[in-house]
């Protein structure tokens, strides 16, 4: 066997080392104006880790949970708009089950109406269902992905105020409250849940070929087809999994407010998690995807918008100030940008070796 | 009288990091010719193309118009000049209609508005030219390739060119549309117009040119006359060997009490195949012959699943078996390899691995996954096998030349070892040396108790393989004969008049 030399030229090409070199550019610059960023210390009275960067990886769990499903969607070429009206749903769902009837509940507390399986399950199951309308709209209508979920990105919120008719319930049931706020081995619980995610969706792509499957029908549907692969069953199978983890995003967001907010809860989530997956280095148009560069992306978004609360930028300029970062992390990953640094890399080692 | 050069081309050389595309290449085109460019896969017509429209920058060498030194910096610029491309994949927009085609980007003004009028007039002024009566405000999409081709080339002469290159134009033509494209090409040349013609169709070239160009591994072999050179000698200068040797083939030998091993009944689809019955024994190999859209396509998808068949029935091996999808075929062995290699056949951003592995993946299913070591090893096997020409196995596939990708397609189908492997157009736009390969291959496998069915518009290449022929036309079988002792001329009969 050859032994592999260090390609730095290949390594210049790929999007996600760009994606990492933002992320540290970002918290270089952090750590340079408040040395302090990167503390991180034990709090014994909750048992949890504080930090700003456990802050960082605690509020991207959402995003990077969905965004997780959004690679695959986007890896078969499509974009799945509805996932921030699933958010929506699931906690509509699960606050729905907490506080069945409010008019005999009065009063939040300690308590739940239904058990607490349901109050778990049903948001997950719903979702899931919801995710598998789009991929049977996708695979067996033939409908473009963008407009098919479009459906459920204006309906969803909907049925989530329908449920709740059009109130905000609020709820005190401590179990309920573990999964956004609790915490396991000293990390926060959205972490912990965030951690196993990854894992499963990354286990599940590449230690079976559903992830292969999944870049042959994003680079060639027709070929993929001709070559023996179900492409329906492969789209439906994505669009359930994004929906279901649409639906434990949804869970965590709504156990952090310990509330349901059918408007805002997941508002501009599917934007964020689109641009988590872009940032990854996923190309829209189909074809490779790469889980670790997804998770790299989240994170960038969430570093973005700790820096600007840490740093008491005003909050008019918050916007403003996030689509600056955000547009020079994408003109670094360009395809220009990228060659140039490639090509320069592979004339130092020319170099070296002469 | 040959007229004077207009293009002159001298000791171009161009570098790609690691190698020389063209070295030292010497080409010249004299006005109201047509010049043919040959030369296997990889040897350097499409760069020396390229150089002359701008898109690729030589290195070393003068490109000489007119007598005045030209350095065109893309093909706009080479089009101002006056040189202008028809590339192999039509660049057009389907979706606007054939005038529109034409003239956008540089649509008449009147008033500061679009003169449709003239427009349309224009339009049609040319395609009449070339003979074609049609309605120009009709899409794109509406015609046949042939038709889109000739928008191509009308829209490439109206920006008054001197020179027309035309990259392999009849690859997806049949004879008739090539018949066509010639007499337009004898127009424009009678014109005075320069044309540098490129196809992988020895006849075709003997049919229109006028003198051709032979290049070898970036190197030029010579040019020469068409009455020069005979078509033997031309390949062995293309491929540098000599043609007995590459086409030393043997048709499959049949016993005659081989078990049936693909019986099809009476199916069809009714709207595309009424009714067609065919059989197929263990290890022959049969030929599917006739025009572009005489059904022979259409059979095969049905066969494989990939268009569903209505009535009839398949049995495989003796089993009675029913194919509504490809996943179907596959798991009753049969297998396919698609006319589009492009579009239907390879996935060009996955690696050769992936897409050598797919087809045994799919038939195991998402969740019986292959390691990556089972996957590279049989990647690996057939890299050695068919020979492809690639560093490594994770190479992209769409990187690899038209033969090439054709290997790793049929690599794809021989891992899935087959019982029945249908072969659409597989020598299709890939160079002689490779196609001698393909078919080699398919006789191998027919040694090995693979049986084959063959699809090809190349009436040759089905004779010297097949040893049945089943002739199709208007979307019926019309005949069976024997490949062994029938003619390129009986089967045109055949096809011509319809019936044996």
């Amino acid at each position: 066997m050859a032994v592999k030399r260090f390609d730095l030229s290949g390594l210049m090409q790929s999007k996600v080392t760009w994606a990492v070199i933002a992320e540290a550019l970002i918290l270089l610059v952090c750590f340079i104006i408040r040395p302090d960023f990167f503390s991180i210390s034990y709090q014994p009275s909750t048992g949890m880790l504080y930090g700003s960067l456990i802050d960082i990886v605690n509020r991207s769990a959402e995003i990077t949970i969905i965004s997780m499903g959004m690679t695959l969607v986007i890896a078969l070429g499509g974009t799945d708009l509805s996932v921030g009206a699933l958010v929506a749903v699931a906690g509509a769902i699960a606050l729905k089950f907490l506080r069945w009837d409010v008019l005999t509940y009065t009063t939040p507390g300690n308590y739940t109406v239904y058990p607490y399986i349901l109050v778990i399950a049903v948001p997950l199951i719903v979702c899931a269902l919801m995710g598998l309308f789009n991929g049977f709209l996708v695979a067996k209508g033939g409908i473009q992905p963008i407009i098919a979920t479009l459906i459920l990105m204006v309906c969803g919120r909907g049925v989530a105020q329908i449920l709740t008719d059009g109130k905000q319930f609020t709820t005190g049931y401590s179990p309920f409250r573990v999964i956004g706020q609790g915490s396991f081995l000293c990390l926060p619980m959205p972490i912990i849940i965030t951690i196993i995610v990854v894992v499963a969706v990354a286990l599940f792509t590449r230690k079976t070929a559903f992830g292969a499957f999944v870049e042959s029908v994003g680079v060639n549907p027709s070929a993929s087809r001709l070559s023996g692969i179900k492409a329906g069953n492969v789209i439906l199978l994505v669009f359930l999994i994004t929906g279901l983890l649409s639906g434990i995003a949804g869970l965590i967001y709504s156990s952090r407010i310990m509330s349901n907010d059918s408007n805002n809860a997941g508002l501009n989530f599917e934007m964020d998690a689109i641009l988590a997956v872009v940032i990854g280095g996923t190309n829209m148009a189909g074809g490779r995807f790469s889980l670790a560069g997804t998770v790299i992306g989240s994170l960038i978004i969430r570093t973005i918008v700790t820096f600007v609360y840490y740093f008491g930028i005003v909050a008019e300029a918050t916007m403003a100030f996030k689509a600056l970062i955000i547009a020079v992390v994408i003109v670094l990953q360009s395809e220009p940008v990228r060659k140039y640094f490639a090509k320069r890399a592979a004339m130092r080692r020319a170099g070296a070796k002469s | 009288m040959p007229g004077k050069n207009i293009l002159e081309m001298r000791g171009i050389t161009i570098e790609f990091p690691g190698v020389k595309a063209l070295d030292g290449v010497d080409f010249s085109l004299r006005e109201g010719e047509i010049h043919s460019l040959l030369g296997e896969n990889g040897a350097g017509k499409s760069t020396l193309i390229k150089c002359i429209n701008g898109v690729n920058r030589k290195d070393s060498g003068v490109i000489l118009l007119d007598g005045k030194e030209i350095n065109p910096s893309g093909p706009y610029d080479a089009m101002q000049l006056g040189i202008s491309t028809v590339f192999q994949e039509v660049n057009l927009c389907p979706n606007l209609s054939v005038a529109e085609n034409i003239f956008v980007g540089r649509q008449p003004m009147k008033h500061n508005q679009i003169d449709w009028k003239e427009i349309n007039r224009r339009a049609e002024e040319l395609m009449s030219r070339f003979h074609l009566d049609i309605d120009v405000t009709r899409p794109l999409s509406y015609y046949s390739t042939a038709i889109q081709q000739m928008t191509a080339i009308a829209r490439a002469v109206d920006v008054q060119a001197k020179i027309l290159i035309l990259d392999e134009p009849t690859s997806s033509l049949d004879e008739n549309e090539v018949q066509l494209l010639f007499s337009v090409m004898r127009e424009l040349k009678a014109s005075g117009m320069g044309i540098i013609f490129i196809t992988h169709f020895l006849d075709q070239i003997y049919a229109v040119s006028d003198r051709m160009t032979i290049l070898r591994n970036g190197h030029l072999v010579g040019t020469y006359d068409i009455n020069e050179l005979g078509k033997v000698e031309l390949v062995t200068k293309m491929v540098g060997k000599d043609m007995d040797v590459i086409f030393s083939l043997k048709r499959a030998e049949v016993s005659p009490d081989a078990p049936i091993m693909l019986k099809a009944e009476h199916i069809g689809d009714s709207s595309r195949i009424d009714d067609i019955s065919i059989t197929l024994k263990k290890g022959e190999l049969i030929g599917f012959a006739g025009l572009l859209g005489s059904g022979r396509t259409e059979t095969a998808e049905m066969l494989f699943g990939a268009s569903r068949a209505v009535h009839g029935e398949i049995f495989v091996d003796g089993q009675n078996v029913s194919i509504k999808t490809p996943f179907d075929a596959i798991k009753s062995e049969i297998a396919f390899c698609p006319e589009d290699r492009k579009r239907d056949g390879i996935i060009g951003d996955l690696s050769i691995r992936e897409n050598i592995m797919l087809a045994v993946q799919s038939r195991k299913g998402f969740m019986h996954p292959m390691t990556r070591q089972e996957q590279t090893e049989l990647a690996d096997k057939y890299i050695k096998l068919l020979g492809i020409a690639t560093p490594d196995c994770e190479k992209k596939a769409g990187e690899l030349s038209g033969g090439n990708q054709q290997k790793v397609i049929l690599a794809r189908w021989m891992a899935a070892s087959p019982k029945v492997l249908i072969l659409d157009e597989p020598t299709r736009g890939i160079d002689i040396g490779a196609k001698a390969e393909i078919q080699r291959l398919m006789l191998e496998m027919c040694g090995e108790g693979v049986s084959v069915i063959f699809i090809s518009s190349e009436l040759d290449e089905i004779i010297r393989c097949s040893n049945r022929i089943i002739i199709m036309r208007d979307r019926a079988k019309v005949a069976e004969v024997d490949g062994e002792s029938c003619t390129q001329q009986d089967i045109l009969r055949i096809i011509a008049e319809g019936a044996a």
